[in-house]
C-alpha cells in the first residue's frame, strides 16, 4: 500500500526520535503536530515519523523532565498543546548531539568511501 | 514522581484531536478536499485508539484503575456476603489483636528508649542487675559508691555528664508540712543533682534538679512525678513550693518531673519523689549510704559526640583499679592485687536506662510472641480455608471469566485484593482486641501495683506492626485460594456442574486443618504444662505456713533514736500487737520470707577451714527476727530452742539456724552449743547455736532452700550497735490470726501508728496473697497461653466445622445417590465423621512431636513438671479430640438428614 515516494524514506534509528525531538524545540515551543512536521521537512522528507510513536516519546521526556508542555494557540488559531525545552533538555540535546555526531563520525569511517555501494 | 504524570486520559485525547486538525489543515493548505484531508490526516496519525491505550500504559496509571475496580469488587464481595466477612473478620481480629496486644508490650519494655533527649548517647557504666546495697569486689562492676561515683565523674572528660542515683527505690513516709493528714509511703530515689540535666529532662512545672541543689547545706529539695501530683494532689500548683516531710525531713518541692517521665528504670511504681544526694544523710541520720563504702549507685552517663565507648570503658577500668589500689591503702595484699587485676566495668548502651524489666520480662515476651503467632497462624488458616469454599462455590463464574480471556495475573491480583481488605478490616477490628488485651495482659503482670507506666493505647509502630501483619497475613494467606482460583480449568468447571465426590478437591483446605489441629495441640499442651507448673510451685512446701497469717510492710524513720528506744519501741509493738482480740500471735523482723530481700555474708564456722579469698569462704543467709518469730510463721523447730525474750543484749549471742545450715556445715554432728560468726575469722565464736528449724525458703522458690540463720533482733552490745544498727531496723511485723485475718487490718494499722509515729505502715497483706505476688509472671504466662490455647482451639473447630460443613453440602448430590441406593443413615454419619476425624488424627500425630520440641525450651521454667508432661499432653489431646468431634458431628448429622428425594432433585 505503501506510495513510491513512502518506500524512499528511511524509518527512524532507535533512540533517534528523542534527540530529534529536543534538536526540533531548540527553536522554540511546538506542538506534536509540528514536532512532526518539522523533522520530516528539515530532513528533506527522507526520515519518517510515525506520529503515533512521538507520543509516547513526548511521554518520556516529559517524565524525565527534558521538555515540557502547555496548552496554547495554534498560528492557524487552534487549541494545542505545546512542548518547550527546558534547562536540563538543553543539557541533554548538547551532550546528545555530540554523541551522535562521534557515532556517526565513526560508523563513516568504518564503512568507508561511498564507492563501495553495490 | 506521580504528581508529574497526572495527565488525564480525556486531555490526551484532546491533543490527539488537535493533532488530527493541525494536519487535515496543513493538507487542506496543499489543496485536499475537506473530506479527503481528514481522511489523509487520519492515515497519516493512524489509529488513535492504539495510541490511547499505549499512553494509557505507560502513564502508569493502570494499576490504579485496576486497584479501584478490585476494590469495588471485593467491597461489593463482602457486603453480599455479610456472614462470610463477619467470621473472617472477627476470626483476623482475635489473631491479629493478640498479636498487636503482645507488641505493645515489646515495643514499651524492649524497644522503646526513654522518653528522654537524644537516648543514644546515654552509656550505662556497668551492666547487670546487682542490687541494691554491696559491698567488696563485684568482677563486673556495676554499682557504685558515692566517692567511687566521684572519682569516675572528674576523670572522665569523655562524659558531658555522669548522673547517679540509688539502685533500688526507698520507701519513704511521706506528708504535707501544715496539714493533718498521717504520713503515707511513696518511692523516693535520690539522685545527683545533674540528674535531670543529663537526661535532658525540663521540669513540668516549677524546675528540675540542678547541681546547686547537691551539696553539703543547700536547702532541701525534691522533684515530685506527674502521676503523684495527679493522683495525691489532683494537679494543685500549690504544690509547687510548698513543704513535704520526707522521713522526718522538711523538703520543699520545687518542680514536678514531666508526664510521661518515670525515672532511669521501667518498672512497677517508679520513683514519686526524686531526692538530691545531699539531702540522704539527712533524712537516714546514721544509717546514711553517702559516705560509705557500700555501692548502691547506678551510673548513668552522656558522652560527647565523637566520643569511642570502647576508648572511654578502658579509661574508666584503669580510673577503678587505680582508685581500688589506693583504697586498699599501705595493707594492700597479694590476693588483693590479683582481684584487683580482675576487676572490670562494661560501658554498655543507656537509651533504655537501667533494663532489668527488659532481662525478666524478655524470656516471657518471647514465649507470649511465639504463642500469639501460633493463634495468628491458626486464625489466618481459618480465613485460606474459608477463602478457598467461597472460591470453590464461585467456580462457575471464575471458570466462564477464564474461558473469556482474562488474564492471570489479574485473577491472582483480584483475589488477593480480597483476602488483604478482609485482613484490614480484621486488623482495624483487631486494634480494639489489642487495646482491651494489653490492659488485661498489664492488669495480670503487674497485679498488685498502684502505677505502671506503660501505655496500653496503641502508638504509631504499634499500628504500623498492626498494618503490616494484617496487610502480610492477607497476602501470604490469600495466595493459595489465589493461585487456585487463576488455575481454574473453564471446560470441566463449566460441563461438571456441582458433581463432585470431593475427594481431592478440598486438599488444600484439609491440609490447613490437619495444621490448626497440631498447632492447637502445642499451645494447649504447652498452657497445661506452665499451668501445672504454676500449681507445683505456688502449692509447694515452702517450710513457713500462710493460712492465717498477715505480713505487715513498714518503713522506720528510726535516725537518731537510742537503741533502747526502739528496743521499748518493738517490745510495745509486739505485746499492743497480740492484745488485739483473734491476734494469736506478733512478731517482727528484718525481711520476712518471699519478699525479695534478705542479707548475705560470708561465714567462719567453727571447725572449718577458713578460707584466704572471699569467694572461697562458707557463706549463709540471715535475717534478725524477734521472739515468737516462728511461731507466727509456723516455721517448726527441729532441735534445742526458738529465740525468744532471754535473748538479750545482757545474755550471750545466739542464732538459730536452717536445716539446710546443718547439712551443708555440721554433716553429721550435732550443732547445738556449737559457733559461728560473720565476715571475719576472729568473729568465728559470735555466735551460738541453740535451735535448728526446718528450712524455709525466703528468696527463690524455684530453688531449693539456702543455707539460713536467724539471729535476735536487737540483741547487740552499746559497742556493735551504730555498726549493726541497719540491721535491727525491722521492715515487716508478722501477725498470725487464724480465721479472718484480712478484717484485722484497719486495726493493726491503728495500733502501729499509735505506738510509734515513726513507723510507716506501707502494705498489709495476708500471706497468701504476698507469696502469690512472686508468681505474677508465671500465673500471667499460664493465664495468657491457656487463653491463647483455647482460643486455638475455638479457631481449630470452627475450621474443622466448615470445612466438613462444606464438603456435605458439595456432595449432597453423592449423598442422595448413595441414601437412594441403600446406604444407612449410620453409614452416611461416620462416613462424614470419620472424614473429619481422620484430619484430627493426622493433626494430633504432627502435633505431638511438635509439642515435645516446645517443651523442651520451656524446661527451663518448669518446677515439678517433666517437659513432656503426659497429663498435659493427654489432656490436651482429649480436649481438641473431643470438641473435634462435635465440630464434625454437627454437620454429619446434617449429611444423615438428606432426603435422597430432594437431595437429587435439587442438581
Amino acid at each position: 500500500m505503501l506510495t513510491r515516494e513512502e518506500k524512499d524514506r528511511v524509518a527512524l534509528l532507535q533512540g533517534t526520535l528523542d534527540l530529534l525531538i529536543l534538536r526540533t524545540l531548540l527553536y522554540g515551543p511546538q506542538h506534536g503536530q509540528g514536532i512532526a512536521r518539522a523533522i520530516q521537512d528539515q530532513s528533506e522528507d527522507v526520515l519518517l515519523v510515525d506520529h503515533g510513536a512521538l507520543y509516547p516519546a513526548l511521554q518520556r521526556l516529559e517524565t524525565k523532565g527534558w521538555i515540557s508542555a502547555k496548552w496554547g494557540i495554534s498560528t492557524n488559531n487552534r487549541k494545542a498543546r505545546f512542548y518547550s525545552l527546558t534547562k536540563s533538555g538543553r543539557k541533554q540535546l548538547a551532550q546528545e548531539t555530540s554523541q551522535w555526531r562521534k557515532m556517526a563520525g565513526a560508523i563513516a569511517r568504518v564503512l568507508g568511501p561511498e564507492t563501495m555501494e553495490g | 514522581m506521580f504528581w508529574r504524570r497526572k495527565r488525564t486520559q480525556g486531555e490526551f485525547s484532546e491533543e490527539l484531536q488537535a493533532h488530527l486538525e493541525l494536519e487535515a489543515d496543513r493538507l487542506r493548505g496543499e489543496g485536499l478536499s475537506e473530506e479527503d484531508a481528514h481522511a489523509a490526516a487520519h492515515r497519516i496519525v493512524g489509529n488513535i485508539m492504539n495510541i490511547e491505550e499505549r499512553f494509557y500504559e505507560a502513564n502508569g496509571w493502570m494499576w490504579l484503575d485496576h486497584l479501584r475496580q478490585d476494590v469495588r469488587y471485593a467491597m461489593r464481595q463482602l457486603r453480599k456476603n455479610k456472614g462470610f466477612t463477619l467470621v473472617c473478620a472477627l476470626t483476623l481480629a482475635l489473631g491479629i489483636g493478640a498479636n498487636t496486644a503482645v507488641f505493645t508490650l515489646v515495643h514499651a519494655v524492649m524497644l522503646k528508649s526513654l522518653p528522654v533527649a537524644d537516648p543514644k548517647s546515654l552509656y550505662r557504666i556497668g551492666d547487670g542487675g546487682n542490687c541494691c546495697v554491696i559491698g567488696g569486689y563485684q568482677g563486673s562492676h556495676s554499682i557504685f559508691s558515692y566517692a567511687l561515683y566521684r572519682q569516675l565523674r572528674d576523670h572522665t572528660p569523655e562524659f558531658a555528664e555522669i548522673a547517679a542515683f540509688s539502685a533500688g527505690l526507698d520507701v519513704v513516709s511521706v506528708r504535707r508540712s501544715g496539714g493533718q493528714a498521717m504520713s503515707q509511703p511513696f518511692a523516693g530515689q535520690c539522685v545527683s543533682g545533674d540528674y535531670f540535666t543529663m537526661f535532658g529532662v525540663a521540669a513540668y512545672a516549677g524546675r528540675a534538679l540542678r547541681r546547686a541543689d547537691d551539696k553539703p547545706g543547700a536547702p532541701p529539695v525534691a522533684v515530685m512525678s506527674y502521676s503523684t501530683w495527679q493522683q495525691h494532689h489532683a494537679l494543685d500548683p500549690a504544690v509547687i513550693g510548698s513543704t513535704f516531710v520526707i522521713d522526718g525531713t522538711p523538703v520543699t518541692v520545687v518542680g514536678i518531673a514531666p508526664p510521661g517521665f518515670f525515672g532511669d528504670t521501667l518498672r512497677q511504681d517508679p520513683p514519686d519523689f526524686w531526692i538530691p544526694l545531699a539531702v540522704e544523710p539527712l533524712m537516714r541520720g546514721q544509717n546514711s549510704l553517702l559516705k560509705s563504702d557500700s555501692h548502691w549507685l547506678y551510673l548513668i552517663g552522656r558522652l560527647r559526640p565523637g566520643a569511642k565507648p570502647a576508648a572511654v570503658q578502658s579509661e574508666l577500668e584503669v580510673e577503678l583499679k587505680q582508685w581500688l589500689t589506693t583504697q586498699a591503702g599501705s595493707q594492700l595484699t597479694q590476693v588483693q592485687k590479683e582481684t584487683i587485676a580482675k576487676q572490670r566495668i562494661r560501658l554498655t548502651a543507656g537509651g533504655r536506662g537501667i533494663a532489668s524489666m527488659q532481662r525478666e520480662g524478655s524470656n516471657t515476651l518471647k514465649m507470649l510472641m511465639m504463642a500469639s503467632g501460633l493463634v495468628l497462624l491458626i486464625a489466618a488458616a481459618n480465613l485460606a480455608t474459608m477463602l478457598l469454599a467461597r472460591r470453590a462455590a464461585s467456580r462457575v463464574q471464575n471458570a466462564i471469566r477464564v474461558a473469556l480471556g482474562a488474564p492471570r495475573r489479574r485473577l491472582i491480583l483480584q483475589s488477593l485484593t480480597e483476602s488483604v481488605l478482609l485482613a484490614l478490616v480484621g486488623g482495624v477490628a483487631g486494634l480494639a482486641v489489642a487495646f482491651a488485651g494489653t490492659r488485661a495482659i498489664l492488669l495480670l503482670a503487674f497485679h498488685g501495683a498502684k502505677y505502671v507506666p506503660i501505655d496500653s493505647a496503641p502508638s504509631w509502630p504499634v499500628l504500623g506492626f498492626a498494618f503490616l501483619l494484617s496487610l502480610v497475613t492477607g497476602i501470604v494467606f490469600g495466595s493459595l485460594p489465589a493461585w487456585i482460583s487463576s488455575h481454574a480449568d473453564p471446560l470441566n468447571d463449566l460441563r461438571g456442574g456441582n458433581r463432585s465426590t470431593g475427594a481431592h478437591a478440598t486438599l488444600p483446605q484439609k491440609c490447613l486443618v490437619v495444621l490448626q489441629a497440631a498447632l492447637s495441640l502445642v499451645l494447649l499442651s504447652g498452657a497445661g504444662v506452665l499451668t501445672q507448673s504454676l500449681r507445683n510451685v505456688e502449692h509447694q512446701k515452702f517450710g513457713f505456713e500462710t493460712d492465717g497469717r498477715l505480713i505487715v510492710a513498714v518503713s522506720p524513720a528510726f535516725t537518731g533514736y537510742a537503741q533502747s528506744r526502739i528496743t521499748t519501741i518493738y517490745q510495745q509493738l509486739r505485746e499492743r500487737l497480740e492484745q488485739i482480740p483473734g491476734v494469736r500471735s506478733a512478731a517482727l523482723s528484718l525481711y520476712a520470707p518471699m519478699t525479695g530481700n534478705n542479707w548475705e555474708n560470708s561465714i567462719a564456722v567453727e571447725g572449718r577451714p577458713f578460707a584466704a579469698r572471699e569467694e572461697d569462704r562458707d557463706y549463709s543467709s540471715w535475717v534478725t527476727v524477734s521472739p515468737h518469730y516462728f511461731q507466727t510463721l509456723g516455721v517448726h523447730l527441729v532441735r534445742g530452742r526458738l529465740l525468744d525474750e532471754r535473748d538479750t543484749p545482757a545474755s550471750r549471742a545466739v542464732a538459730v539456724v536452717n536445716e539446710t545450715f546443718v547439712r551443708k556445715y555440721f554433716k553429721n554432728e550435732d550443732p547445738i552449743g556449737r559457733h559461728f560468726g560473720q565476715g571475719e575469722e576472729k568473729n568465728k565464736f559470735a555466735y551460738e547455736i541453740v535451735g535448728v528449724v526446718q528450712d524455709a525458703k525466703h528468696m527463690n522458690a524455684y530453688e531449693p532452700a539456702w543455707p539460713f540463720f536467724y539471729l535476735p533482733l536487737m540483741q547487740a552490745s552499746a559497742k556493735e550497735w551504730p555498726e549493726v544498727a541497719r540491721a535491727n531496723y525491722i521492715n515487716f511485723i508478722e501477725v498470725y490470726a487464724p480465721g479472718k485475718p484480712a478484717t484485722l487490718a484497719p486495726l493493726i494499722r491503728r495500733t502501729i501508728a499509735e505506738t510509734e509515729a515513726n513507723l510507716t505502715v506501707v502494705d498489709i497483706l495476708t500471706f497468701e496473697d504476698l507469696v502469690s505476688l512472686n508468681f505474677n509472671q508465671e500465673r500471667t504466662m499460664a493465664r495468657l497461653t491457656s487463653a491463647f490455647g483455647l482460643l486455638a482451639l475455638l479457631l481449630a473447630c470452627v475450621g474443622l466445622y466448615g470445612l466438613t460443613a462444606y464438603s456435605v453440602a458439595r456432595r449432597t448430590g453423592e449423598i442422595g445417590i448413595r441414601m437412594a441406593l441403600g446406604a444407612a443413615r449410620g453409614r452416611v454419619l461416620s462416613m462424614v465423621l470419620r472424614d473429619a476425624l481422620v484430619l484430627i488424627a493426622i493433626g494430633l500425630a504432627i502435633g505431638i512431636p511438635a509439642e515435645l520440641a516446645v517443651g523442651r525450651l520451656l524446661a527451663s521454667q518448669l518446677y515439678g513438671v517433666k517437659s513432656y508432661d503426659p497429663l498435659a499432653l493427654g489432656g490436651a489431646v482429649v480436649l481438641l479430640a473431643g470438641c473435634a468431634l462435635v465440630a464434625g458431628l454437627l454437620p454429619a448429622r446434617r449429611a444423615a438428614a438428606i432426603e435422597p428425594m430432594q437431595a437429587l432433585r435439587t442438581e
